[in-house]
């Protein structure tokens, strides 16, 4: 029944999600896609072999895929405006993490994989701050 | 005319719809307000149709007549969570069953969680009223369908 009240107050929601919200989440799953990626980078430049090398930039680039996407999720479903008021700089932190994830996807520097790591980290700080391992680990 | 009006200031509009919403209201009768509630979207899978917050008008007047088609956007219960309602796309009628698909390529769907009873899927997405600049009604069917089935 449609109401002035239910119409400035929509009470019921409809999901167009695309994945049914299982509440775990965690920054070691970007981080250990982004440890995969740091060593991948070690063993290309390690390498003479070319088939080797190309399997290297092909997995690398879908490791880097990964990192987006678990970042995005942590985000877009973890992170809630009451988070952001406690951390200004949470749209910015992620913004840069997953620019740097895209960077990483297309370089081979080990350094630009040490710095996502160590963006990954401070997401993993601000997780931990807001009662993440408490909220989403299953004990 | 109609950028005319959206370029006013948005509290003239809100007035303005609130009032007509209201009168409107006061003229239709219980029976049809029955048939007719509003919902808020939540979620990305049927981006670029509808956005996160988009504030819908459904109706259960139509599927009270006739059987949903393809291509109708769709209010119908998640059938591996029921309480929970979802809005998608039909994508196909066949044998009682409704095959439902969201219009981003990143999509929770039938291809998940199989087709539908027919008889589960009774609201439409008629009319989105929220935001004004995008109010208007639903489209029933999306131009470019989504190429390839994504797991998540």
């Amino acid at each position: 029944m449609l109401t002035v009240h239910r119409l400035i107050h929509p009470t019921r929601r409809v999901s167009a999600h695309c994945d049914l919200p299982c509440g775990i989440y965690d920054p070691d799953q970007a981080r250990i896609e982004a440890e995969s990626c740091l060593r991948i980078c070690e063993k290309y430049a390690a390498s003479e072999d070319p088939n080797f090398r190309a399997r290297c930039i092909h997995i690398k680039e879908e490791r880097a895929d990964l990192v987006i996407g678990h970042l995005d999720d942590l985000w877009h479903d973890y992170f809630k405006p009451v988070h952001l008021e406690k951390y200004p700089d949470l749209h910015d932190t992620f913004w840069h993490a997953t620019k740097q994830a895209s960077t990483v996807k297309g370089s081979l520097d080990v350094e630009e994989a040490r710095k996502l790591l160590t963006m990954i980290d401070r997401i993993g700080e601000m997780w931990k701050a807001t009662g993440g391992p408490e909220k989403t680990r299953v004990q | 005319m109609i950028r005319a009006v959206l370029a006013r200031p948005a509290w003239i509009i809100g007035a303005a719809g609130a009032a007509v919403v209201s009168v409107g209201l006061g003229f239709l009768g219980r029976r049809v307000l029955s048939h007719l509630d509003a919902v808020e979207v939540s979620g990305r899978s049927m981006i670029p149709t509808l956005r996160p917050g988009d504030r819908l008008l459904v109706e259960t007047w139509t599927y009270g007549r006739r059987f949903p088609q393809v291509g109708e956007v769709v209010v119908a219960p998640d059938p591996r969570a029921p309480t929970r309602e979802l809005v998608k796309r039909v994508a196909a009628v066949d044998d009682g069953r409704i095959t439902l698909r969201g219009d981003a390529a990143r999509s929770t769907d039938s291809r998940r969680f199989g087709s539908v009873p027919l008889a589960a899927v009774r609201a439409r997405a008629a009319f989105r009223y929220w935001p004004l600049a995008r109010a208007g009604l639903i489209p029933p069917a999306i131009a470019v369908p989504p190429a390839i089935a994504v797991s998540d």
